[in-house]
């Protein structure tokens, strides 16, 4: 009696187990800043196909739990993870969507960071530009009416402002990764030099036949980090992201280094703030002050889960679904990948657009093919440098030194 | 020895074995094994991702011995703070831990007081502060004009290895104070009395009866802080990042952004072994140093 009724209780059990089991997907993303937004997405696939996507969003720890998670065996359906450099470091993890039906419907220009040897290794999932972002209410009380495009009217803007009492730049200078962006950008027309192409300048680097020692427009890098630093209030190397945007927003800052991701958070401190960019100096030629614009943040799909359809169906509504095609101009409210995406009504993606339709000098986010590792190493570096640790010239050896030791370990 | 005898002595042991076990058995695989595979991880040379592992033999540790500046300076770094901070912690703890040993008013209040502190996550308290100094300290210079507060307490690179010491420290004394109380406790009052009886003075009484009694308390308190000192991550972390440049960097989060950052595990597991060997040989030699000053009452 007892056996045949624990016999039926196993049937049972087993029955309620196969079926009617939702799928869930896993995955692991940063900017938690997009919370919402990834929860908001997550309840509309959920009422559209009934599986459920399960998201876990760190930032700080990021690329340090990404690896302890792919190393223990506990990998995401999907993750994140930098455009460029990135393809070789996870290329080991990531599954190719070279021959996926959605990949068609992306623009060329996006694809350009995941490509390796003519595989996509990951799908872009933002497009995003950075460059000085600048509060047009400040500017227009202090009476800068022509926007600077070179050191010296960055220079006599900085003046302006602190004239009129307010601090020219809010520097960013504790984050470690805000100063390679600055950096990079005075440095962006490099590849001129350089047949213009990047990978080329890239590969020059990483074969050491090209130092930092030797760019003589590292000095022009130095000059604008100098200038941030000399208009950047009393503190200039506490600021930190939430004060960038916080000083913006309220008008006590009148320009900062930051990308449309930041538009978010300025707006939230003061939702009716006016922004815009301003064109990155590279010194005294205004014709090349540009912004960087690239589609650096990657999607990618781990090849050895469990559930790599469900994956790729999700990607493909996103792509091609009605809520995935205004998930990221509507809701995210920053620039999509899709070919024919309508444009967001952000401040900063409406800059961009018209910025780019104005035909302004727009450079990738190049800095992004250095190996994995340098852009914290590099930035920590600058850092030091605007800290005063090194000067100019120790400041080149180290970067060169960091550079040659990563180099040498990814061999 | 008869067989009874030798099957008594084999229960025995058998029983202590299965005493120990449990305790014996979750050490070994949470602690001896992984640090056994630290040790051969660091002969190696690895990503942390690739699923190919180079063997390498010494060459990570004469890289570190050799040619790794950042590592220097990260070791002066941590040996300048761990000084600072395990004389601090200690000395200010045994204060309070005499202040509060006496019977005043409110002495429960105030203990519970210094020792909440401790019980706060690291993490947390880096943040804390961070916020305290930076914009903290601004509105408190906007009210006072004071010259401390204007000073860049984060920014500044030889102000910064203050600030964290001093939010180390900070965070600390509760634990430490709650040590020196229990070992005060233990001071006979008879002898203490004796002394007063005598006619010796506070301090005299202090240094000669109530510190050498305790220093069983004192040899655990700096074993510990000691030990902790050296493996200062957490406050960094949240604090500084190990910023401005490298300025506040120690050596464990030398090793995490080894490790993490530059993506070299084997040479981030050497330098980690190498840390194990410093704190083992100082550690040992404090023990030894102190246990010689023990004094049975």
């Amino acid at each position: 009696m007892k056996r045949s009724l624990f016999a039926a209780a196993l049937i049972v059990l087993c029955a309620a187990l196969l079926t009617g089991q939702g799928k869930t997907l896993n995955l692991f993303f940063y900017s938690p800043e997009l919370t919402d937004q990834y929860n908001d997405m997550a309840r509309e696939y959920k009422a559209e196909t009934g599986v459920t996507l399960d998201i876990t969003v760190n930032q700080a720890d990021y690329v340090t739990l990404l690896r302890a998670k792919l190393n223990s065996g506990d990998i995401p359906d999907v993750f994140m993870s930098s455009a460029y450099a990135d393809n070789t470091t996870y290329k080991d993890y990531v599954y190719d969507l070279t021959n996926a039906d959605f990949i068609k419907m992306l623009e060329a220009g996006a694809l350009n960071g995941v490509t390796v040897n003519g595989r996509i290794t990951g799908y872009p999932f933002l497009v995003q530009s950075h460059s000085f972002i600048y509060n047009k209410k400040v500017f227009s009380a202090a009476g800068i009416s022509a926007l600077p495009r070179t050191i010296r009217e960055y220079e006599s803007a900085a003046q302006k402002l602190q004239a009129k009492g307010i601090q020219p730049f809010a520097t960013g200078f504790k984050e470690w990764w805000v100063l390679p962006q600055t950096a990079w950008q005075v440095l962006a027309p490099i590849k001129d030099s350089f047949g213009g192409d990047y990978a080329n300048f890239v590969d020059k680097l990483n074969s050491r036949d090209l130092k930092f020692k030797d760019i003589k427009e590292m000095s022009t890098v130095f000059d604008v980090l100098d200038l941030i630093k000399k208009y950047g209030g009393p503190k200039p190397m506490e600021s930190d992201f939430n004060d960038q945007c916080s000083l913006l927003a309220t008008g006590a800052a009148g320009i900062i280094h930051q990308g449309n991701w930041a538009e978010d958070s300025i707006l939230k401190t003061a939702p009716d703030a006016k922004i815009g960019f301003l064109l990155g100096p590279v010194g005294s030629a205004a014709g090349k002050a540009g912004i960087m614009f690239d589609s650096n943040q990657t999607i990618r799909v781990a090849k050895d889960g469990p559930n790599v359809q469900a994956a790729l169906a999700w990607l493909r509504w996103l792509t091609t679904s009605d809520y995935g095609k205004k998930w990221i101009p509507d809701k995210i409210k920053q620039l999509s990948p899709i070919k024919g995406a309508k444009a967001s009504s952000a401040q900063l993606a409406q800059a961009t657009v018209g910025l780019l339709a104005a035909k302004t000098p727009s450079y990738s986010w190049y800095y992004q093919r250095f190996p994995t590792g340098l852009e914290q190493g590099l930035g920590i570096i600058l850092q030091g440098y605007c800290a005063g640790q090194t000067d100019r010239q120790q400041t080149l050896d180290a970067l060169d030194a960091e550079y040659t030791k990563i180099v040498n370990a990814s061999k | 020895m008869g067989p009874a005898r030798r099957r008594a002595r084999i229960a025995r042991g058998l029983e202590f074995f299965g005493m120990t076990a449990p305790a014996l058995i979750a050490i070994l695989l949470f602690v001896e094994i992984p640090f056994l595979m630290s040790v051969t991880f660091s002969f190696t040379k690895w990503n942390g991702l690739d699923k190919a592992v180079k063997f390498i033999g010494l060459a990570n540790y004469r890289e570190l011995l050799m040619s790794d500046p950042a590592a220097g300076h990260a070791m002066i770094f941590t040996l300048l703070f761990t000084v600072l901070t395990v004389v601090s912690t200690n000395v200010i703890s045994l204060l309070f831990a005499v202040i509060l040993d006496a019977r005043i008013r409110g002495r429960n209040v105030l203990r519970a007081a210094f020792y909440i502190p401790n019980i706060i996550s690291l993490i947390i308290i880096g943040y804390a502060w961070r916020f305290i100094f930076s914009r903290g300290f601004d509105s408190f210079s906007a009210l006072t004009h004071m010259r401390i507060f204007q000073l860049s307490w984060l920014g500044d690179s030889r102000l910064a290895f203050f600030s964290v010491a001093m939010v180390s420290v900070w965070q600390s004394i509760g634990f430490y104070m709650v040590i020196y109380i229990a070992g005060l406790q233990t001071v006979p009052r008879e002898q203490l009395e004796a002394a007063v009886i005598d006619g010796t003075g506070p301090v005299d009484r202090f240094f000669r009866i109530t510190l050498p009694l305790i220093m069983p308390s004192v040899t655990v308190a700096v074993f510990y802080s000691l030990s902790n000192a050296l493996k200062t991550f957490d406050v960094i972390f949240s604090l500084t990042f190990g910023g401005p440049g490298t300025a506040t960097t120690s050596i464990a989060l030398d090793i995490y952004k080894t490790a993490f950052s530059d993506s070299r595990f084997g040479y981030g597991t050497a330098k980690s072994v190498v840390l194990f060997l410093l704190i083992f040989a100082v550690t040992v030699f404090q023990l030894s140093a102190f246990k010689r000053r023990e004094v049975e009452s």
